[in-house]
């Protein structure tokens, strides 16, 4: 099945696909790659219309049309009530949860919102198809934390979208202009300026690795803020005061227009209608890089820091390339060729190369890539994670810039006597101190016995995927007392929220649940079977005395349950295979490792195990 | 009892970091050398490579590729490289312990009553004593990579490192 990448941008999303050896953008129906990432409701809190409608209807009041979204995921209220106020958007208070806004009842998340965006582009690539895409690789900023990728995985289930990889966008850029094809070992900084994040990532690219060296950012940073730096000025200017939310946003409207007109004009003419007025202002260039500038300057400390953590000055790096839409003002170009002393390079469109990016790796994902054979994407996290300590000081577990996938195993003990839990406080963040750090999750490992203070033995192991999601384990080593949580972000949404919202989702859809839920169990089932059927012809030698017999009866009984509807019978059979078949696998993974380091080709190898080259 | 996953599995053994790289225990490493032959790990396990592949595969990859990923982290760090063969563990904890030597403590505690009036020559002399311990530390394992020696000795000069470095970069 066909794979497609998503780019789920603040301001405006996309979505493309490898269709015949090539990558591409997939259009609407006016044949318009970019569709806003606008979301209008009615005053009731129904949702209304998505994308360029939703954007066209913003500056009227008969209802609310959010855009930035992006901007609001995984934060708690507390955090984004700056924001918030920027935006004019009604926050629902509750400090400890997830943001949701308030509209006539409802409380609307902004997981909600993106996943209506995503669901939009997931029905126009099954139109290319003519029929249901296959999983689909969704771009987040590189510097987006724990909580804030949890959250577009959330708005992509929500939207029923099975989600192969979360890819950090200045990545899939470097991808996308295939920059690994210049001399091996060489070093290229990828600025990546949107609506509303920033990302600066350096990477060194080596025979088809495109290896993460270091990333930094500011995931509030981008061309919105221009956009509302600008509509300040003409409101001022025009004598509103306290302009409410539908005014603001007309008048962001036609400064974002004005924004658009200088890239290549000196000066333009800024329209908008505000209270039902036609205004008019004039705006040269001069005095709009004036000011943009002191948020334009912003980007420098992130710059400086991702070099550093590369180890590498500005001299050493040996090509700068632009990625976001917000990355065409001329200012932002001009800076950033006097921050690294070289003129950037931006050939191809700032606005897909993202998108392009994702479906290149969408493509790889299908393990039989005819574009990119032998390309391998190494990223690595963002922000440190860490546990809290006694006296409110983080211990780091894994550092920033650490490639991922990563682990990290620490013990600690209790420091009262009789203690039979311990809290743990999992963060995320650069500071010593908890209180400067995010929280990502609080759990409770229970059940320790009663022991002198310092003598309990508790083991934390943090493990942190391809996604760059965290996973974290507890273990009391002496009584072999464990938990493990996918953490659930402090200000993500529950279990359970999720579950309503998309019950809501599917009901109206009208499409049956367990339909999909059964063919989503034959699929998984379809895969388990090849594989497994492939391996054990393969590696007959690795099996031990009973696994072979009592594996291929488990793949009889799992190919007898498949041709029925018993949906249990075959995820119960799958994960049973699943778990009986893990020492075989591991042995095999093992011993095509011996091989690999005992330096025969790669190719041989694979082709025992028949795994993609 | 594995309450995510009702699996028995064992946590993997942390592996030795030489070991799972395929390199040779050594202190004095090149690191473009170490690169190479995690990169070439790294296409073998992985997750991208098994993409598509049944749940128990995934897992596996996940699991080997970071431990690769460790096993880089901690030998890329001299530090980290010398704490591993002189303790043989594969994943030393870090660790804060102040140097408890008489001899040494005594020295610093001169240092610092000089620092006020003479900061230039406190910091090279600092300086100085940092280079005498690298040299040492360098010249142990020169030693025992000739297969002569032992390394019981690191752990206390790695904590006088340790202490010089910090003392030299809080005069910067």
């Amino acid at each position: 099945m066909a794979n497609i990448g998503i780019d789920l941008g603040t301001t405006h999303s996309l979505v493309a696909m490898v269709i015949g050896g090539e990558a591409r953008c997939l259009l609407d129906d006016e044949d318009r790659a970019l569709l806003p990432s606008a979301v209008r409701y009615d005053p009731a809190g129904n949702p209304m219309c998505i994308g360029y409608p939703a954007l066209d209807a913003a500056g009227q009041s008969d209802g609310i049309t959010f855009t930035s979204a992006k901007r609001f995921m995984g934060r708690s209220a507390a955090e984004v009530a700056d924001e918030a106020r920027l935006f004019h958007y009604d926050l629902v208070d509750g400090k400890e949860r997830a943001v949701h806004f308030q509209v006539g009842e409802r409380q609307i998340s902004p997981v909600e919102i993106s996943s209506f965006i995503l669901r939009l582009l997931h029905a126009r690539a099954e139109e290319c198809l003519f029929g249901r895409p296959g999983g689909a690789v969704i771009t987040v900023p590189a510097y987006f934390d724990d909580a804030q990728r949890q959250a577009t995985r959330d708005a992509a289930r929500l939207a029923g979208i099975e989600v192969l990889r979360l890819l950090n966008e200045p990545t899939a850029a470097a991808l996308a202009y295939g920059l690994d094809k210049g001399t091996a070992g060489q070093k290229v900084a990828v600025f990546d300026l949107g609506g509303g994040t920033f990302d600066i990532s350096i990477l060194e690219l080596q025979d088809g690795i495109f290896q993460v060296l270091s990333t930094a950012g500011d995931t509030h940073l981008g061309g919105d803020d221009f956009d509302q730096a600008l509509a300040k000025v003409l409101l001022n200017q025009t004598g509103i005061e306290d302009a409410d939310g539908t005014t603001f946003r007309a008048a962001v409207r036609g400064a974002e227009a004005a924004k658009r007109a200088l890239t290549d004009a000196e000066t333009t003419t800024l329209r908008a209608t505000l209270n039902g007025q036609a205004v008019e202002a004039e705006i040269d260039r001069e005095s709009f890089n004036a000011l943009i500038r002191p948020i334009v300057e912003k980007t420098a400390t992130a710059c400086r820091q991702a070099m550093s953590d590369a180890e590498l000055s500005p001299a050493e790096i040996d090509e700068v390339v632009l990625v976001g839409g917000s990355t065409r003002v001329p200012l932002v170009r001009e800076y950033v060729a006097e921050l690294f002393g070289r003129a950037p390079h931006c050939g191809m469109d700032a606005d897909k190369v993202v998108a392009i990016g994702a479906a290149l790796q969408a493509d790889i994902l299908t393990g039989n890539s005819e574009l990119a054979d032998d390309m391998l994407l190494l990223d690595v996290i963002p922000l440190s994670l860490g546990l809290e300590m006694m006296g409110g000081v983080v211990e780091r577990l894994i550092p920033r810039c650490s490639t991922i996938p990563a682990n990290a195993t620490q013990t600690f003990t209790t420091h009262v006597d009789n203690q039979t839990s311990v809290d743990l406080h999992v963060l995320q963040g650069e500071r010593e101190l908890v209180a400067d750090c995010r929280s990502l999750a609080q759990f409770k490992l229970t059940g320790l016995q009663p022991q002198p203070a310092g003598t309990p033995r508790i083991q934390v192991e943090f493990t942190v995927d391809a996604d760059g999601i965290l996973k974290v384990a507890a273990t009391d080593t002496h009584t072999g007392t464990s938990t493990t949580v996918d953490v659930q972000p402090s200000y993500g949404l529950s279990e359970d929220e999720i579950e309503q919202m998309l019950e809501d989702a599917i009901d109206n859809a009208e499409t049956d649940v367990d339909e999909r839920l059964l063919i989503d169990a034959r699929v998984e089932a379809e895969q388990i079977s090849l594989h497994l059927a492939k391996a054990l012809d393969a590696d007959d030698a690795l099996l031990e005395e009973t696994e072979g017999p009592m594996l291929r009866g488990l793949l009889g009984d799992l190919s007898t349950a498949m041709r029925g509807t018993d949906r249990q019978r075959i995820s119960d059979l799958s994960h049973k295979i699943d778990e009986v078949s893990a020492p075989f696998a591991q042995r095999r993974i093992e011993r095509d490792l011996q091989l690999a380091l005992s330096g025969r080709s790669t190719e041989s190898v694979a082709d025992d195990l028949g795994i993609p080259k | 009892m594995c309450v995510g996953c009702g699996a028995i599995q064992p946590p993997p053994p942390t592996p030795d970091p030489f070991e799972i790289l395929g390199l040779e225990q050594r202190y004095f490493m090149d690191l473009a050398h170490l690169d190479e032959a995690w990169r070439k790990i790294s296409r073998r396990v992985h997750p991208d490579r098994f993409a598509g592949k049944p749940a128990v595969m995934r897992r596996m990859s996940l699991q080997w590729t970071a431990a690769i990923n460790s096993a880089r982290r901690n030998l890329r760090d001299p530090e980290r490289r010398a704490r591993i063969l002189a303790t043989g563990n594969p994943d030393p904890p870090e660790t804060r312990q102040a140097p408890t030597d008489p001899e040494f403590l005594e020295t610093i505690f001169d240092l610092q009553m000089s620092a006020e009036d003479h900061p230039e020559r406190t910091r090279e002399q600092v300086s100085q004593m940092r280079d005498r311990e690298q040299a040492q530390l360098d010249s142990i394992f020169t030693a025992w990579e000739t297969g002569a020696g032992d390394l019981s000795e690191i752990e206390r000069i790695l904590g006088r490192l340790r202490y010089l470095r910090t003392a030299l970069s809080q005069t910067d």
